[in-house]
């Protein structure tokens, strides 16, 4: 009884770490997918990008991967407003959007893989930080740091980016740019801006994430794969256009992974992403916080 | 006490002169003027499918007008409108309250009035046109968390007019107040409506279908009917007591 207790609690822990950083994860595609409307399902491959760079940086100068990702983060806003600059002038402005951006994606998707692979080739890499291997014990909890780390940064990000989108004038605006745009316009803001400005914030995210996953797990170009379908399971869980929604997906999914992991054998983890997604659309499409 | 409306001191006026709209081979305004001084009311008449949305939608450069000119007088200074951006037109401090009102509904009454704040010269008076909005319209601070989308209509109406005012406005134009609201709501829209231009000398342009109501509040005002000016009524009075509106539009 007693093992099962300690096995019980250890499998939450590591489910809401997991959790934390499936948010660093989907909180992009949060922004893009359910506050734009735009299906970037090539978010998994910017991430990915993100980790090399880490990792690159990592190696060759000694610099906290976190750190890396930060110091990025306006590469990654202005390759994310520059990607949707094009997706809006092929697809969006003449209201081709729905399947043809889909492929659109799926093509940059695949060009991001395929420049990897050739650059980096298939070997995982992976980066090296004082966190990564210490575990925090408190009684027979397990805390380990490579995984508590980035569950930290995942909810200082969410936080930072909810804080920015109702507190701002911007942020505001992007969170009504998908709900009318002409009553967006009377206000005198651009739609087109105001998601240039959204979609480079939505990538952006990418590159913490990218360094959060490195982090947790050595990489090579296609893992990026093994996250699409949970990152909109989580989205949709958690309900579209809400950021505390996907916070509350993210942990719900890690938790049920871990869980699933622990008491049924991990190779049956990936199929609860699929699971969650199906039941969330049958019993509350909506989400659990969805507009 | 309701707080001053500040700056409408300084001229603030519209002209429109002979414009031509269309939607495809549709011809929707033909030749139409008009204009707006400091400080008036203006209200322009007709019944549905007669051009009023086009005309408010050609001065917010949501359609173009295939000829003709609209010039504003901000604060002073000219501007051409014709080839700007509705974005550029609202910066410039003229607001338009939609027809449907086109609130965010799933953003509450906060978000939306803020939102209205948006324009740069708008933010620095944010604070006190907040507040004078509540006072305005109490019945706004009372649900300001409330979603948007889920209040009534007449309290939609008093929203949109709420965040309008957020922009500061030199110019407001207003286009049906009355859709989609009961009788007694459409008399206490109109109602706010007066009050704001009795007290603060707003320039107004606004849109009605309904002739009694609109009369109420108006200075002077234009009929328009098939896309063309049908009459214009320098004054309430002229309005009030002419033959053809008593007859078909006021049933007198």
């Amino acid at each position: 009884m007693e093992l099962s207790f300690d096995l019980l609690i250890n499998a939450v822990i590591a489910g809401i770490l997991l959790g934390g950083f499936y948010t660093a994860v989907t909180l992009g595609v949060s922004i893009s997918f359910g506050i734009l409307d735009i299906v970037n399902i090539a978010h998994p491959a910017f991430i990915i990008l993100g980790s090399y760079i880490a990792y690159i940086v990592n190696t060759r100068l000694g610099i906290d991967p976190i750190a890396v990702s930060i110091l990025m983060l306006p590469v990654f806003y202005l390759l994310g407003a520059g990607v949707y600059q094009v997706y809006y002038e092929s697809f969006e402005r003449r209201g081709q959007e729905s399947l043809r951006g889909l492929s659109f994606f799926f093509g940059l998707l695949f060009v991001t893989e395929v420049m990897l692979i050739l650059v980096f080739g298939v070997d995982y890499r992976y980066v090296e930080a004082p966190y990564i291997g210490p575990s925090w014990r408190l009684g027979v909890m397990d805390f380990p740091l490579r995984m508590l780390v980035p569950c930290i940064a995942a909810l200082t990000l969410f936080a930072a980016l909810e804080l920015y989108l109702s507190y701002t004038f911007i942020g505001r605006a992007i969170k009504a740019v998908a709900q009318d745009q002409l009553a967006l316009r009377l206000m005198g803001a651009s739609p087109v801006r105001i998601k240039r400005i959204a979609f480079g914030i939505s990538i952006a995210t990418a590159s913490v994430a990218g360094a959060l996953l490195i982090i947790i797990q050595p990489v090579e170009p296609s893992v990026g794969r093994e996250y699409i379908g949970r990152v909109f399971a989580i989205c949709v869980l958690g309900g579209l256009g809400s950021l505390p929604g996907t916070v509350i997906g993210a942990m719900l999914l890690g938790i049920l992974e871990s869980f699933t992991a622990t008491f049924y054998g991990p190779s049956w983890a990936p199929a609860v992403a699929f699971g969650v997604l199906l039941l969330t659309l049958a019993f509350r499409p909506a989400g659990l916080l969805g507009r | 006490m309701i707080p001053r409306w500040k700056g409408l001191t300084l001229a603030n006026s519209l002209t429109i002169e002979k414009i031509d709209a269309a939607y495809g081979a549709v011809r929707v305004l033909e030749n139409v003027s008009l204009n707006v001084n400091t400080g008036e009311t203006v209200v322009l008449l007709g019944t549905n499918g007669n051009g009023k949305s086009t005309l408010m939608k050609c001065v917010m450069g949501i359609v173009r007008p295939r000829a003709g000119r609209i010039v504003v007088e901000i604060d002073g200074e000219r501007h051409d409108l014709i080839g700007r951006s509705t974005e550029q037109i609202v910066d410039l401090g003229i607001a338009l309250v939609p027809e449907g009102r086109r609130l965010f509904p799933r953003l509450s009454v906060e978000e939306n009035l803020l939102l209205g704040a948006f324009r740069r010269k708008a933010r620095t008076a944010l604070r006190a046109n907040l507040d004078f909005c509540f006072e305005c319209f109490p019945r706004l601070a009372e649900r300001r968390a409330q979603l948007a989308g889920s209040m009534s209509g007449g309290e939609q109406q008093m929203l949109a007019l709420a965040r309008a005012l957020m922009l500061s406005p030199r110019i407001l134009l207003i286009d049906e107040p009355s859709v989609g609201l009961a009788p007694v709501l459409v008399s206490r829209t109109i109602d706010k409506i007066k009050e704001l231009k009795d007290q603060y000398k707003l320039t107004v342009l606004m849109a009605e279908q309904n002739f009694p109501q609109a009369l109420r509040i108006a200075d002077r005002g234009y009929v328009i009917v098939h896309g063309q000016i049908a009459f214009e009524g320098r004054s309430a009075d002229e309005l009030n007591n002419n033959e053809l509106i008593r007859k078909f539009y006021l049933g007198l």
